[in-house]
């Protein structure tokens, strides 16, 4: 008469167990779906109906009611066909109970075939919580492969998942995900000279300082930029795994590599393709995919000022927040920014050869842009000159595994703190050891450079990431003056 | 001539060119003044107004000011200037005008750092020897030449091409007051309350190449001003340098035009001072400054390194033999110093 089977629904990026029960009731003929389901569940009942028949079950002619549970989570498309015919089956007995003892998602075909769909890597994750096998079509079970403690089995029909389910016939184990090589890191070997933004790059490394780097064109500064995930810590398995979920929910299965993920969205891309949103269910943006890793805005004076401030409180908190009508979700966005500009419109002013074309009064408007709510957030910031020629076939730099063990340390000694350096409040700053030295420097500077209190805050950050990577306790003079100069210029 | 008719006429700002018609015209400054009050000839409603200005109104507004009015022929305008045809009736002036000829470093203000770094070490040769140093205050080489005035302890003229009442551009106020500060002077032929108009410039060019015995132009392209400036120095008489630059580059093009034309190449500071002591004979050097703040360790080297035009950091931290983190954190102590400044991602020497 009943019958519940697991499925699993996308809360943000988080896969949440779904119960899929089925109530076989007298009286007269009917399929009510209930708990917020949307149009593709509703046509649930046509497929799973000729899917049964084309199986050579029967189709129970009673009153059948299907509840989705919980009611509040918002369920999309047809990826529970497969639970409700399991459930269906079971409630009307013509198949053992133990048949529900499973994770299962998928879509039906008319001839009981079972089609990929959206959430394998969830349901492998659901299904290794909950202890149960995991039922998976070709092309879904690939990503719940991935999770280590999950039992995957592929089920190519309704037949063959009704076998599965009573541990029938053996399963056939999914072939593991091609391992890509994360295409996006460069080494820092391969890039020559530079010494500044080397530098640069290993304090924002160690502290998780958003940085911009200011430099003509061709100086390097985005292979510069694709330096940095690969000297940042390697990803723990409890993160590579938020990191595959964030890019499954935005439809992007993705292998987990250990290697902090790097997305460049364009200036031109739509508001929703960088932050998140989109029409129907939302969907998450660059910025979630960019989760844990880096997020590279390439020709920063070229995004739209409304972008900019769109991004400026996902940045902060680390989490972007949509809501519309009966939904609101969170996506996760603890990102580390890097972004690159030209010092002005035409590129060259600074320029060790070329001179610069641009109108003054243009230059000034160009580097007014360069400041606002986001730009504050940015603690670093780095001249990058295009290179003299003969630096060119200079000897290879440091690679970034050198730098990253490094930044590893440093980052321990904030891990004991308590907080990453970049997050650090005013009033953590002034609880940190300073050194006499230190606190003289800093006050001259704030009285002959005009540092505001942001600037101020700014520094004494860096300051205490330059400290961690010297590894002393108590911030010195030596470490603010550094800082001073990888602070915003002019 | 009165020079109550020529205070009121310079102060209705016309461009010189018909400033001299309507003086040919009416007989007399005071004709023009009164054929401009009376409407007999068509301006606009502020020049009018400014034509029917008293004389006595004129002045304290000028007193007001601290602007000084010199008059063509009379005390304290230089004589150099008063003999070439075509110069102001009346000057406009703040502080110091020197009586003898000097030095006019000019160039474009699109300037790359190799004329930059030229103007300033030009700038600062001349005004050790003692020689006036004029430029017209622009962005580029001509603030560069008096930033290096500054530098030495000499004396500049800025020559303006709006009001003295306007620092145009608002940036380079400080460096305008430095140089007065420093003995200095600063000199125009437009009015209080003239604003800095194109059309104003290329005139006020005639003045620079007036007040200087020979010209030096360090970076310019086919046009612009410094070429005006260089074609009022031949006009004048005067001796025309020019720093050879890069033939493919746009920006040294007109140097290089100069030289082909018969401008005196200049090769560096040494050969200008030599080329120029013949020109204009010993010039008053400057009594030396006060010792400079000593600095020590990887910041002098840092400072020795620096090119007058400035560097990139990382140019200074190589050729200074330092790692970037020790330059980073020594160029941060000179920037608290005053001794360096930071202008996008170069580092200049000064303030
Ligand atoms: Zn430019």
């Amino acid at each position: 008469m009943f019958a519940a089977v697991t499925s699993v629904a996308l809360v943000g990026i988080d896969p949440c167990p779904v119960r899929v029960e089925v109530h076989v009731g007298g009286g007269k003929e009917a399929f009510q779906l209930v708990g917020l389901p949307d149009t593709a569940v509703r046509e649930a009942k046509e497929r799973v109906r000729a899917a049964l028949l084309s199986s050579g079950y029967r189709f129970p002619y009673r009153r059948l009611t299907v509840n989705l549970a919980p009611a509040e989570i918002p369920k999309a498309g047809s990826a529970y066909d497969l639970p409700i015919a399991l459930a269906v089956l079971a409630a009307s007995g013509m198949v053992p109970a133990a048949v529900t003892g499973v994770v299962a998602l998928g879509e039906l075909a008319l001839d009981g075939a079972v089609r990929p769909a959206r959430g394998g890597l969830g349901a492998g994750i659901v299904a290794a919580a909950a202890g149960f096998p995991c039922l998976l079509p070709p092309g879904s079970a690939e990503e719940a492969a991935v999770v280590s403690r999950a039992e995957v089995r592929v089920v190519r029909t309704l037949a063959e998942a009704v076998a599965a389910a009573l541990g029938e016939t053996a399963p056939s184990p999914p072939s593991p995900p091609p391992e890509t090589a994360s295409g996006a890191s460069v080494d820092l070997a391969w890039v020559r000279g530079q010494a500044l933004a080397r530098r640069a790059l290993e304090v924002a490394a160690a502290g998780g300082h958003h940085l911009l780097m200011m430099g003509p064109p061709g100086a390097g500064k985005t292979m510069l930029a694709r330096c940095l995930p690969g000297m940042l810590p390697a990803l723990t398995s409890a993160e590579s795994l938020e990191v595959a979920c964030a890019w499954a929910a935005a439809g992007r299965p993705r292998p987990i590599p250990s290697e902090p993920p790097f997305r460049s969205p364009h200036h031109t891309a739509t508001p929703a393709a960088i932050v998140g949103g989109g029409s129907g269910v939302p969907v998450p943006g660059e910025l979630t995919l960019a989760h844990r890793g880096v997020l590279f805005l390439d020709e920063l004076g070229e995004f739209p000022p409304y972008l900019l401030d769109a991004l400026r409180q996902p940045i902060e908190e680390g989490w972007v927040h949509i809501a519309r009508k009966g939904i609101a979700v969170r996506f996760p966005c603890d990102v580390q920014v890097a972004a690159a500009a030209n010092p002005c419109p035409c590129g060259y002013a600074g320029d060790r050869l070329v001179a610069c074309t641009c109108p003054p009064a243009g230059v000034a408007r160009y580097r007014r842009r360069f400041s606002g709510p986001l730009l504050d957030r940015f603690d670093l910031q780095v001249a990058v000159p295009r290179l003299d020629p003969a630096d060119l076939c200079g000897p290879e730099g440091e690679p970034s595994a050198a730098v990253r063990s490094r930044v590893a340390v440093a980052r321990r000694l904030q891990a004991e703190r308590g907080a990453l350096n970049r997050s650090l409040s005013r009033r953590d700053l002034d609880a940190l050891q300073w050194r006499p030295e230190a606190t003289r420097l800093l006050r001259a500077a704030a009285d002959r450079l005009a540092l505001t209190a942001r600037g101020w805050d700014r520094v004494r950050r860096v300051a205490r990431t330059l400290a961690d990577l010297a590894g002393v306790g108590a911030v010195a003079e030596e470490q603010v003056a550094e800082a001073l100069s990888l602070r915003a210029a002019g | 001539m009165s020079d109550e008719a020529r205070l009121r006429l310079a102060f209705c700002g016309l461009h010189p060119d018909r400033a001299d018609r309507l003086k040919r015209a009416f007989g007399s400054p005071a004709g023009a003044v009164g054929a401009l009050a009376s409407g007999r000839v068509a301006a606009p409603e502020a020049v009018r107004a400014a034509a029917a200005l008293p004389f006595a109104a004129c002045r304290e507004r000028l007193a007001r000011l601290g602007v000084t009015p010199l008059f063509r022929g009379g005390a304290g305008y230089p004589a150099h200037l008063a003999d070439l045809p075509g110069a102001p009736d009346v000057l406009f002036s703040k502080g110091a005008l020197p009586a003898q000829p000097g030095v006019a470093i000019v160039g474009t203000r699109r300037c790359t750092r190799y004329g930059t770094g030229l103007a300033r070490v030009y700038g600062q040769a001349c005004a050790a020897v003692g020689w006036p140093v004029i430029s017209g205050l622009a962005r580029g080489a001509d603030a560069e030449a008096h930033r290096g005035v500054v530098d030495a302890g000499g004396a500049g003229v800025a020559v303006l091409g709006c009001g003295p009442d306007i620092v145009y551009p608002a940036e380079h106020r400080p460096l305008l007051e430095s140089l007065l500060a420093g003995g200095g002077g600063m000199v125009t032929e437009y009015p209080p309350g003239a604003r800095p108009e194109p059309w104003r410039f290329p005139p006020r060019n005639r003045i620079i190449a007036g007040l200087a015995g020979a010209v030096v132009v360090v970076e310019a392209g086919e046009t612009g001003g410094a070429l005006i400036t260089a074609a009022a120095a031949l006009e004048q008489g005067r001796h025309v340098f020019a720093v050879p630059g890069d033939v493919g580059r746009a920006t040294s093009r007109g140097c290089n035009l100069l030289i082909r034309d018969g401008a005196t190449p200049v090769l560096d500071p040494a050969d200008l001072v030599a080329s120029l002591s013949l020109l204009l004979g010993p010039g008053r050097a400057p009594a030396p400054s006060g010792p400079a703040p000593p600095v020590e360790g990887p910041g002098r080297a840092l400072l020795a390194a620096l090119p007058p035009g400035g560097a990139a950091l990382e140019e200074a931290a190589t050729a200074a033999g330092l790692g970037v983190a020790e330059a980073m954190a020594a160029l941060a102590r000179l920037e608290v110093a005053g001794l360096v400044r930071r202008d996008g991602g170069l580092v200049l020497p000064g303030r």
